[in-house]
């Protein structure tokens, strides 16, 4: 459709700047906490003897830290992070969304470009201090735990055979019981049909589909089919070349006479 | 928002927001400042995913459906792979790379690949502000680095080596791209299962050079179908100029036909270096060792390649001498041609009319297809060109191609030498050594050529038979002294040629060919087989 793929340029007309700001990964964290409509917390720009200062204040509710499983760490985030500003220069960013509505139409349109780069950086505190022990603490636990056991297992290997298995395979062995031949002529119409959808076939396959003992079909293939032991590794059953009709069309008229 | 007010500084506090059920998904487009992107000077701009590394599942498995499929054979090969532990990644869409088009077709074309890692340590956030003052901060999801794509043609890898190799040798670049473009144009045309083969980068490769400047010097090219000439004729002309700037022209030869063959048939062979054929074809050397049948056989070639490989690089003038193979109704006999001093290049050539099979380096030409397609006419006329071209050895051939003097010829002649000549104009610095000879030869031989058009500075239009007026200033070769040759007792073209030495006539040695085709036609002497070569004689 002409409609994908078209970029709406709105935000870049209107020259819309952004800013981009790195944030830290406990923080953003975080503000993934936010409830309600989102407020994570405040930025205050201020200008302090010609130079910008931005600062950002965590909001209180927000900064209960939760280590590892979701529980309540005794650690609290730090509160106030001010922003490094950076310049944009040696690379021009753009900023652009994608939308992917229900209706499957999924839109591309130019945000803006980004004007300003800042670093969210946590003004050192004691808080941030223990934040930072915690993480390292959860980093340095190893993956794999090695754990005494005080009562031995003995629930994997039992001394039996394996009934599940067992039972299962009685049970379908009956309820197949001996393939039992059916007429020529129905084998080989399963046999055609077989062979109209792909050309080489397995002879476990074959005896799969037709439900036939080996030797019996065997006996059928060999007078309908050749086994080739092709290059293209196994050994497979083919129709002989006078049966086969493989450009698309129906094989039913290829009959064998008994 | 709230204002503080502050003593020596003034600050306001936005809320910072982070929606939290947003559907747009933000990513960061990050261009080069040295690109110069204005987004706001954008009209309208496109943008998709690049989905060329998806392999689709079934497409690189054999085919499906009742032929020549395998019952099962999809999880055979899935289980085979498992067992030896090959991983084929997962083709995720949101990881390809993103083709941004802008303002149209016309426009231009980026390609935003997506950079790693960006939110492994730390996360990115867009700061908006809103009409109410507050900040919304929105996650990044990718950054893609978007590098603006060439819309103007590059050399291929293959291409890119040749040139390195010639960089010291080559004086005007620009050519470089002309030629190839000249090339593309020439081989256009001409589509051959052969070029298909190769792909359509050799293709071009093989076919560009060929089609622009068809010098045969080896009867190679002329052995081939045209189609085929093609793509050997680009092939050699990929060797020639990396031969020709320092090498004899018939060392240039006798790659070419290595090249030749490479181009006709196997792709085994390598293109040779400079130095690699040094030592060969001495033989070639003299002007009076090719013998008439090569001779002969080179024409009927030059003549069936005609136009289309009428055209070579510039730089190959020499080759251009080859052309002669164009001239199928050249007037000129065999004689001609055994005079011209063709020998390597005749040597080359591919079978004559006759049948002969070439010298050495050109045994391996096929000879078949050659004499089929050459043998039209009678006693294949190299032009007059070869003949210069072959008694300046040193690659200082004159690029005239040996037109031919039938009408079909001229107009193809004609077109070619056109080409040629831009070309030639175009790479005039690029060969060093040959140039100061072949601007030399041309313009000497410009006199003696008649039908071409060429223009009187480069190409140099085969001499067409008999309707160009010797510009042999000197007594030696007139109709006068050939006649009292032939009279004397009977000679082969060679001993005529042998007679009037370029150093002693001051032509070229394709203007003596030409010359002495157009004399010996006005005779019309007889002739006698005389130890399996073909005497001249006359009785008055």
């Amino acid at each position: 459709m002409s409609e994908k793929g078209e970029v709406d340029l709105t935000g870049a007309k209107q020259n819309t700047g952004v800013w981009l700001v790195k944030v830290p990964k406990y923080l953003s964290q975080q503000w993934a906490k936010a409830s309600g409509r989102g407020e994570v917390g405040k930025l205050r720009i201020g200008k302090n003897q010609g130079k910008a200062e931005v600062e950002f204040t965590l909001n209180e509710d927000l900064t209960m830290i939760d280590s590892l499983g979701n529980k309540p760490s005794g650690v609290q985030a730090p509160r106030d992070h001010p922003f490094t500003m950076q310049t944009v220069g040696g690379q021009t960013l753009a900023v652009f969304t994608e939308t992917q509505s229900e209706s499957s139409k999924e839109r591309i349109s130019l945000e803006g470009l980004v004007v300003q780069r800042a670093e969210c950086r946590p003004a050192v505190s004691e808080n941030y201090m223990k934040l930072k022990r915690l993480q390292i603490e959860e980093l340095s636990k190893p993956v794999r735990l090695s754990q005494q056991l005080e009562k031995a297992v003995t629930t994997n290997y039992k001394p039996v055979a394996n009934h599940s298995y067992n039972l299962e395979y009685d049970r379908k062995k009956k309820e197949e019981g001996k393939r039992a031949r059916v007429d020529k002529q129905q084998v080989l119409d399963m046999l055609f049909s077989a062979f109209e959808k792909h050309q080489y076939y397995n002879i476990k396959d074959l005896v799969d589909i037709t439900k036939q003992p080996v030797s019996y079909l065997k006996e059928i293939l060999r007078d309908i089919g050749i086994y080739n032991v092709k290059g293209t590794h196994k050994n497979t059953w083919e129709l002989k070349p006078e049966y086969r009709h493989y450009q698309g069309g129906e094989e039913e008229e290829k009959e064998t006479d008994d | 928002m709230a204002s503080l007010g502050g003593s020596s500084s003034s600050s306001t506090e936005y809320i910072v927001r982070v929606p939290k059920n947003t559907s747009k998904k933000y990513s960061i487009m990050a261009f080069n400042s040295g690109d110069k992107v204005n987004c706001s000077s954008w009209t309208q701009a496109r943008m998709e995913r690049d989905m060329s590394n998806r392999r689709m599942y079934g497409v690189e498995e054999t085919e499906e459906g009742a032929a020549g499929s395998e019952f099962g054979k999809k999880q055979r090969e899935e289980a085979r792979r498992k067992k030896f532990g090959i991983v084929t990644r997962e083709f995720k869409v949101e990881d390809q790379p993103w083709i941004l088009k802008v303002n149209g077709k016309a426009g231009k074309r980026f390609k935003g690949t997506k950079k790693g890692g960006i939110t492994e340590n730390a996360s990115y956030y867009i700061f908006t502000q809103c009409p109410d003052g507050a900040f919304e901060a929105f996650p990044v999801n990718g950054w893609y680095n978007f590098v603006p794509q060439a819309k103007h043609r590059t050399l291929t890898a293959e291409e890119a080596e040749e040139e390195w190799g010639r960089r010291n040798k080559v004086v005007n670049h620009f050519s470089i791209m002309l030629q190839r473009r000249l090339r593309e144009q020439e081989r256009g045309p001409d589509d051959d299962d052969e070029e298909g083969e190769k792909g359509g980068k050799k293709k071009k490769k093989k076919g560009g050079r060929g089609g622009d400047l068809r010098i045969h010097d080896l009867e190679d090219d002329l052995e081939l179908s045209s189609d085929e000439s093609d793509s050997s004729g680009g092939e050699d002309g990929d060797s020639k100029p990396k031969k020709k700037e320092g090498d004899v022209k018939g060392k240039g030869k006798g790659k070419k036909k290595k090249k030749k063959k490479r181009g006709s048939d196997s792709e085994a062979n390598e293109d040779s270096d400079d130095g690699d054929f040094e030592g060969l074809e001495v033989d070639y050397m003299s002007d009076e060792s090719s013998s008439e049948e090569e001779v002969g056989e080179e024409k009927a070639k030059s003549n069936k390649e005609a136009v289309p490989k009428g055209i070579d690089e510039a730089s190959e003038s020499e080759e251009e001498s080859e052309e002669e193979k164009q001239n199928e109704e050249e007037g000129k006999e065999e004689e001609e041609e055994e005079e011209g001093k063709k020998t390597p290049v005749q040597m080359k050539k591919k079978k004559d009319s006759s049948g002969e099979s070439d010298t050495s380096e050109d045994s391996d030409i096929d000879g078949e297809a050659a004499s089929a397609l050459f043998m039209k006419r009678t006693p294949p006329k190299r032009g007059g060109g070869r003949g210069s071209g072959g008694s300046s050895r040193t690659g200082s051939r004159p690029g005239t191609p040996s037109i031919d003097s039938t009408s079909t010829s001229n107009t193809l002649r004609a077109a070619a030498s056109k080409l040629e000549q831009g070309k030639r104009q175009v790479v005039g610095g690029s060969s060093d050594s040959p140039a100061a000879k072949r601007l030399k030869m041309e313009s000497s031989s410009t006199a003696v050529t008649t039908q071409s058009p060429a223009p009187s500075g480069k190409s140099t239009p085969q001499p067409p038979s008999g309707k160009s007026t010797p510009s042999s200033s000197d007594v030696q070769l007139t109709e006068e002294a050939v006649r009292r040759y032939l009279i004397r007792k009977p000679m082969t073209t060679k001993d005529l040629l042998k007679k009037f030495q370029t150093k002693r006539t001051g032509l070229s040695s394709e203007q003596t060919v030409n010359v002495l085709a157009q004399i010996l036609k006005r005779l019309n002497p007889e002739r006698k087989n005389v130890n399996d070569k073909m005497h001249f004689y006359l009785t008055e």
